[in-house]
């Protein structure tokens, strides 16, 4: 069974936010316009962090790109009182619209803020309801339920129906869609269960680290730092 | 058509292509078996293609797979077979879906009935609205002349320019007016006095060590964007155990700047100034490439002309007092120690690139400037060399046929044009867009009866922008192919409404930044959702339904052909019987197939150090004294330059004029009211200004200040607590031609002296989630040029700020 993770070179990212986009086009998430916005009411399943930091003219920028963490440990699970909120066997944390009762503790819970709740019906004004992609995972979820990202759960299940390999090791393997997009060739997608996939092997780099690692939430998303080229072990 | 998945444009893509191969492990075997198709439709019961196409969200070209179920796209992806963007799609491209789908577009031709600009339109059919035009058009050539006639056109891609433009040149209007003056028009001039090559340049990102970019941010709006983004990912792990050094010079800390290893927060507009204290260092250490100097340069030392008159080269100039490190730290506010460090990376740090676009180009001294920056490159050796600059090679497409020129339109043609390209006032530029409305109101050299925009907008993206409301409404006639009611649309008399690009045949070129030839198909994704028409197709109905009128042969160029499709395989036809690239093919129905099935034909690799191609100057090498540039001012000069150089607003004079110096930028305000530099940028969520009512962009739009949906106005900290303004405050942003009202946003990475907005926002007209939304920058940049080049100044404008 693949344990699923995900690594972003943080040297290569643009903070271009084509991962943001194509995670929103791809599971059927809407916007929601200045108003929500300002209230913290958009839904990101993927987003850039971004902060400029210092004084004039030493001045830094560090921008974070963030898809759920798919802890191993999910602080989030641990906390849901009526099991809506769950870890599949590939360590997925996933989530079960129908039994979500609103109650936000996961949220309250998550230590990287990756759980969006919908405070409204989601819309597709007009022509927009052409686009939405019809795979039924990624129907829009209704108002009151918490949301998340899943890794693209259908991009895996179709991989799997049609007989195509998943993973950035392979050259057409099947990815999610953050990863099919990103224009630095930040991201990797594999089976860290496998110590030889690209995934394992660069979760392995010392440039790589976890954000908030000390939490003990054991994230299967691993960042690499930038920096010079070193020996690497 | 056979219905493909994404997995075969792996293979078709063929050989060359290595991008995401090269990441893998190799491929391991996959135990079970691929379903077909048909299988999967039968148990999904929805019809699914991937078909291939070209993205038109920018003009970078990218090719794209758009995932289409039961007739309606529902994903955008990269093409991987394409060696542009290889795989990969920006967010503006990933966001096309909103395009498309966008419910304010334009749903068939329109007709004026009310005021202009009162929305009283009433929709017609194609054949009426087209008849509309023509009867108009022959109105005014037999009136008063084709050349009062104007065609405005912005994004042309592949065959449109020509195609466009055809109908236009046989009508007979010289007038023929693109958008590169308010672009970035400065960079191919500079590359066409030092190199003979009047394009941008193509930058082997991939394989350079070191890069100076001189305000061209790579990972914001610089094009091919994708291709940019790519290469940042390349450039720092791309090359084990070799990381590039990326030195971004720019007064703004945009998120080139924070991504990039250092940052030179440079005084706006003195790029020029820097590049040739650069030069300055690596001449008097002779750190410079002495052998492609002394093979490929002309000019570099002191040289006699055959009338045996002495001249200056460009040694002598540069190793001037005043392009020392110490004089130029005090007009650019760099340490003098950090640009002899640069200088000595850069020239000791092969191969290196330097590199620069709308910062150090789109100001009055533009040309001037974007010349010092590209004789780094001659110094260092890096022209037309591996982790150097190219050129680009275009495709082998069947030439077009000729417009059919009678008495009138021939009489029309050599009219002067309404901007005065190519004359005493602009000897260099080929356009001067920004000029129309003002020529326009003086009727200067002519009263114009007719303006046609395709792909651009004037009333939203020219310096101070009330001068196109006061001009084209006096216009009396407006045509607009757009497909969304944008700002001149809306003020238009007749709408002859385009497709959007994913429903439309067309195709498209790429950009320079490859070097190879990269021919991109542009072929409908879905069926039109509305009754609009590819302009491509509208203007020969118009041409034809002129000729029916005027009984003239405007139609003639286009043959035979019926519809954008026809055209397309028209210039195909060459590229099949070419025989190269990665599409080769015994018949053309066969290699169109293959070509509609890929998405691109490209013939790599590049071939670097073809001389008679990449330097074709008067001396066939390298310029640092421009002799053309020489030429073209004393021909204008009528005997008397010094009095020219004054007209043109250069401050040099001798033989310094003809070589990469330093021209100190003007401004317009005066400091004391003024006192800060608005510098305004594009943020990688712009869509390059027609993507405003698209909402997935508009809720990510400024990822460095984490703000959407608005725009604000970036001030420094210390300034702003100086002027009593608080983070989020209302201010008016003023300048000497208005002011407009906006939201401060305290940013530690704003110089003391210059306060940033971005662009895109504030438009009056357009769909529901652009309009009324932030401030429209255009509104108070004022209007400077770069005289010679006849380009826009855009960073010219001094403003206050003050709270709401």
């Amino acid at each position: 069974m693949p344990r699923w993770g995900m690594v972003i070179d943080l040297d290569k990212c643009t903070a271009c936010q084509a991962c943001t986009v194509a995670c929103r086009a791809e599971n059927n998430v809407s916007f929601a316009g200045l108003n929500g916005y300002r209230r913290g009411r958009a839904i990101f399943w993927n987003t850039v962090i971004g902060r400029v930091e210092g004084e004039f003219p030493e001045v830094q920028g560090i921008f974070i790109p963030m898809p759920c963490m798919h802890c191993d440990h999910p602080p989030c699970v641990k906390v849901c009182p009526v099991g809506a909120t769950y870890q599949d066997e590939e360590g997925r944390v996933l989530q079960r619209y129908e039994r979500c009762i609103g109650c936000r503790m996961c949220m309250q819970a998550c230590p990287y803020n990756r759980r969006y709740f919908n405070w409204r019906v989601q819309e597709w004004p007009d022509t927009f309801a052409l686009y939405r992609n019809p795979d039924p995972e990624t129907q829009p979820r209704p108002k009151g339920v918490v949301e998340k990202c899943t890794f693209c759960v259908q991009r895996l299940r179709k991989a799997r129906e049609e007989g195509r390999p998943i993973g950035s090791d392979y050259p057409d393997g099947v990815v999610p869609a953050c990863v099919e997009t990103c224009t630095g060739g930040a991201r990797y997608f594999g089976d860290l269960d496998d110590p030889e996939s690209i995934v394992s092997r660069l979760a392995r780099s010392p440039r790589a680290f976890r954000l908030q690692e000390e939490l003990g939430t054991e994230p299967k998303v691993y960042y690499l730092r930038p920096g010079q080229w070193e020996p690497e072990t | 058509m056979k219905p493909i998945t994404r997995r075969d444009f792996l293979k078709l893509g063929g050989a060359g292509i290595a991008g995401t191969a090269a990441i893998g492990a190799g491929l391991r075997g996959w135990p079970l078996r691929a379903m077909s198709a048909a299988e999967r439709e039968a148990v999904t019961g929805l019809e699914e293609r991937w078909v291939a196409s070209t993205c038109l969200q920018c003009p970078g070209g990218c090719s794209i797979l758009v995932r289409v179920v039961n007739g309606r796209a529902v994903k955008i992806e990269g093409n991987p077979a394409s060696p542009n963007n290889r795989g990969r799609i920006c967010p503006k491209g990933q966001a096309g879906l909103q395009f498309l789908y966008d419910p304010d577009r334009i749903k068939g031709p329109l007709i004026q009935r009310g005021e202009r600009g009162s929305d009283n339109w009433e929709m017609v059919s194609w054949e009426e609205a087209i008849r509309y035009v023509a009867e108009k058009l022959a109105e005014i050539r037999e009136k008063d002349g084709p050349h009062t006639v104007i065609y405005m056109n912005g994004r042309n891609r592949g065959v449109m320019h020509h195609h466009m433009g055809a109908f236009f040149k046989a009508y007979g209007t010289p007038n023929d007016v693109g958008h590169g003056s308010i672009c970035e028009d400065a960079r191919p001039i500079a590359h066409k006095l030092t190199t003979g090559w009047s394009h941008y340049s193509g930058y082997d990102w991939e394989n350079t060590a070191y890069v100076l970019s001189f305000g061209g941010s790579l990972l914001e709006a610089w094009r091919p964007t994708t291709h940019n983004l790519q290469m940042w990912g390349i450039m720092r792990r791309g090359h084990p155990g070799r990381r590039t050094k990326i030195v971004y010079i720019d007064p703004r800390f945009s998120v080139t700047a924070a991504k990039a290893d250092e940052w030179l927060p440079i005084r706006p507009g003195t790029d020029g100034a820097l590049a040739m204290a650069i030069a300055h260092v690596i001449i008097k250490e002779e750190l410079y490439d002495k052998q492609f100097v002394a093979e490929h340069a002309f000019g570099f030392e002191d040289w006699t002309d055959e009338q045996g008159v002495a001249h200056m080269g460009f040694k002598t100039l540069a190793l001037q007092e005043k392009y020392s490190p110490e004089r130029v730290a005090q007009i650019t506010d760099i340490p003098a120690e950090t640009i002899v460090r640069i200088a000595r990376e850069f020239a000791t740090t092969r191969p290196a690139l330097a590199a620069g676009c709308r910062g150090s180009s789109m100001q009055t001294n533009g040309v001037f400037n974007s010349m010092a920056i590209h004789a780094l490159n001659a110094l260092v050796g890096s022209i037309d060399r591996p982790g150097g600059t190219m050129i680009q090679y275009g495709p082998p497409c069947t030439p077009w046929p000729e417009p059919v020129l009678d008495e009138v339109a021939k009489q029309g043609l050599a009219m002067p044009r309404i901007d005065y390209a190519k004359t005493r006032r602009h000897p260099l530029g080929g356009k001067a867009y920004q000029d129309v409305p003002d020529n326009i109101l003086k009727e200067e050299p002519y009263k114009i009866n007719a303006v046609f925009f395709y792909y651009t907008n004037p009333f939203f993206s020219i310096p101070d922008v009330k001068r196109a409301y006061e001009a084209f409404m006096k216009v009396p006639f407006l045509v607009s192919f757009s497909p969304f009611m944008d700002e001149a649309t809306a003020h238009c008399d007749v709408v002859l409404p385009d497709h959007t690009y994913l429903e439309r045949w067309h195709d498209d070129i790429i950009y320079p930044s490859i070097g190879f030839p990269h021919w991109s198909i542009r072929q409908p994704v879905v069926e039109p959702l509305w009754d609009t028409q590819n302009a491509g197709d509208t203007i020969m109905q118009l041409a034809r339904e002129f000729d029916r009128i005027a009984g003239t042969q405007t139609a003639a160029a286009y043959l035979d052909w019926q519809t954008m499709e026809d055209v397309l395989k028209y210039r195909a036809r060459g590229v099949w019987e070419a025989r190269r690239g990665n599409i080769v093919a015994d018949t053309f129905e066969e290699w169109w197939q293959k070509w509609l099935e890929i998405g691109v034909w490209t013939d790599p690799p590049y071939e670097f150090g073809r001389w008679e191609k990449a330097l074709t100057t008067p001396s066939g090498k390298f310029e640092f004294f421009s002799q053309t540039l020489k030429a073209e001012l004393e021909k204008h000069a009528n005997g008397s330059m010094d009095d020219y150089l004054a007209e043109l607003k250069i401050t040099a004079r001798g033989d310094e004029v003809f070589m990469p110096h330093y021209e100190p930028p003007r401004y317009v305000g005066d400091e004391k009211v003024y006192p800060f530099h608005l510098i305004h940028y594009k943020v990688i969520t712009h869509a390059e200004g027609r993507g405003a009512n698209t909402p997935w962009l508009q809720e990510i739009l400024g990822v460095h200040v984490q703000e959407a949906w608005d725009s604000w106005v970036e001030i420094n900290p210390q300034t702003a607590k100086r002027l009593g303004i608080e983070d989020g405050d209302e201010v008016w942003v003023e300048s000497p031609v208005g002011r407009v009202k906006t939201r401060a946003k305290l940013y530690p990475g704003a110089r003391p002296d210059c306060v940033y907005m971005p662009y895109e926002l504030g438009h009056r007209r357009y769909g529901r989630w652009a309009r009324g939304r932030g401030a429209a920058v255009n509104e108070i940049v004022a209007l400077e040029e770069d005289q010679m080049a006849g380009t826009t100044g855009w960073y010219s404008t001094r403003v206050r700020i003050y709270r709401a």
